[in-house]
């Protein structure tokens, strides 16, 4: 072995026993430390999961969404704009939808309900392979349910239910299948059916829809025939795919109010160890160093062996954190925060989420918590080791 | 045994049980990507815009084709009150 490999090793032996002496203390820091970390690491790989998730399973988001706005909310749009798109030269296909929210008063939960003429959409007469059943025809009184609502609705066996119409008269529907579990993320509190269904649950008029979607013969002209569409329907908002996914890459973001408090939660425990070290060392510590300089120790090698003594404690303290936060995402389902995640929501699907390894994310978790702690441990000691080591013993 | 072939025993036993975690990750994405197409279809299909995260406020159900200002359109006054509403970001480039 090297002499200057042999040179370390000696010095972090004496670090590492150093550390052990005040045990307690350092274990209680190490510990600490990974915990702040943990939160940072868990919410980062949490917010990188939810975006790949999305980016994956949104890649088939309609190409352009157009909706009504009135008084600054979006309302009902009459189908007669569809004539007003047909004279748009690129749009292969617009498509009314029907869709809402049903608030279930007996269990509390909010079901999605949607209906679509299929044979219009991109892939609509393949909806059946998601299906465990058929899916809904229109006229039949059919529908297709999400797991989590053929669960709150505490169906069974049955295959026949009722919701409540506007004026709480009944309406009936048939269950014509179930969605299959790996649609969670998107179907868990879906209800699908045909357009006369949905419309006579609502209450909406035949010639309205809540939206509609447009399809373009050539992609790369999303953005244009977008503008042509505001420019022909100025009282309507026109989303388009790239909006659609681009909002998934800055929901999940460090602006957002959680993650702000996981941020400053982190950023105080930071502050307040950076301070605990940088105000100075202990008398017992300032001993120690000039005892090491009566004996023959260089500055440097005092600089060298501070610096292994806060790698050991901010080092471990990373590994354990961001393990940690890799089990909690991973295997928990990120159950710490999922609770703030749904709310009081009553559907909560389960976070089957794409994991994502980046090692973007842990070089920003280790510059923001590891460097500064190395930088406030090295710093006072350097100041310290600079002092003639007879002042420093007394 | 030294302190420091300890420590690095420990440090070397993390860093098995990430790779561990790491290995477990690429097999799950490989998983993933095959189901991808199934979803795919359903959100083809139905021309699906969100995710289905939360299900306790349309802005946090559909945030995608939802406005900025839906959180307070409940009446005048109204204020932002959902808890899931404090995990999410106000989407960008939003009319």
């Amino acid at each position: 072995m090297s002499p200057a490999i042999e040179k370390h090793l000696n010095l972090l032996d004496y670090a590492l026993s150093s550390l052990w002496r005040r045990k307690l203390k350092n274990l209680g820091i190490t510990l600490v430390f990974a915990a702040v970390i943990f939160l940072v690491a868990s919410f980062q790989f949490l917010t990188s999961s939810l975006t790949a998730t999305a980016d994956v399973l949104l890649a088939e988001a309609p190409e352009i969404v157009v909706q009504k706005m009135t008084g600054g909310r979006q309302e009902s749009i009459p189908v007669s704009y569809l004539n007003r798109l047909e004279k748009i030269f690129g749009i292969r296909a617009a498509v009314p939808r029907v869709w809402g929210y049903y608030f279930n008063e007996t269990t509390g939960a909010n079901y999605t309900v949607l209906a679509v003429d299929r044979s219009e959409m991109p892939g609509g007469h393949q909806l059946e392979y998601a299906i465990d059943g058929k899916a809904p025809v229109d006229g039949q009184g059919e529908a297709a349910l999400g797991r989590e609502v053929a669960a709150d609705l505490k169906l069974g066996k049955r295959r026949k239910f009722s919701l409540f119409r506007p004026d709480l008269s009944l309406k009936p529907f048939n269950v014509s299948g179930i969605f299959s579990e790996s649609t969670g993320l998107l179907t868990a509190d879906l209800l699908v059916t045909g357009l006369t269904e949905a419309r006579d649950l609502f209450a909406i008029p035949d010639h309205f829809s809540t939206d509609i979607c447009v399809y373009v013969a050539n992609p790369n002209e999303i953005s244009t025939i977008a503008k042509k569409i505001a420019d022909r329907l100025p009282d309507t908002r026109v989303l388009t795919r790239p909006q659609i996914r681009k909002t998934y890459q800055v929901v999940f973001g460090w602006r957002s109010g959680f993650a702000s408090i996981c941020l400053l939660t982190a950023l105080a425990a930071f502050v307040i160890l950076a301070w605990d070290k940088a105000s100075g060392l202990s008398a017992e510590e300032k001993r120690e160093i000039g005892i090491l300089k009566v004996l023959g120790w260089q500055t440097s090698d005092i600089l060298v062996l501070r610096l292994w003594e806060s790698l050991a404690v901010s080092g471990v303290a990373f590994l354990l954190g961001c393990t940690a936060a890799f089990v909690h995402v991973l295997y928990l389902d990120g159950s710490l925060f999922k609770p703030i995640m749904v709310g009081w929501s009553v559907i909560k699907p389960s976070l089957d989420l794409l994991p994502v390894f980046a090692a973007g994310d842990l070089l920003l978790i280790f510059t923001i918590s590891v460097l500064p702690f190395m930088a406030a441990t090295v710093i006072p000691a350097w100041r310290c080791s600079t002092v003639p080591p007879d002042s420093a013993i007394k | 045994m030294r302190p420091s072939n300890l420590f690095f025993l420990i440090v070397i036993l993390v860093l098995m049980l990430d790779g561990a975690i790491i290995r477990q990750i690429s097999s799950k994405k490989e998983v993933y990507r095959d189901n991808g197409h199934i979803s795919n279809i359903v959100t083809a299909a139905l021309g699906l815009t969100d995710l289905c995260l939360s299900t306790e406020a349309r802005y946090t159900r559909h945030p995608a084709v939802s406005d900025p200002i839906a959180p307070f359109m409940d009446h005048p006054g109204a204020i932002e009150h959902f808890p899931s509403g404090s995990f999410w970001a106000v989407a960008e480039n939003r009319p």
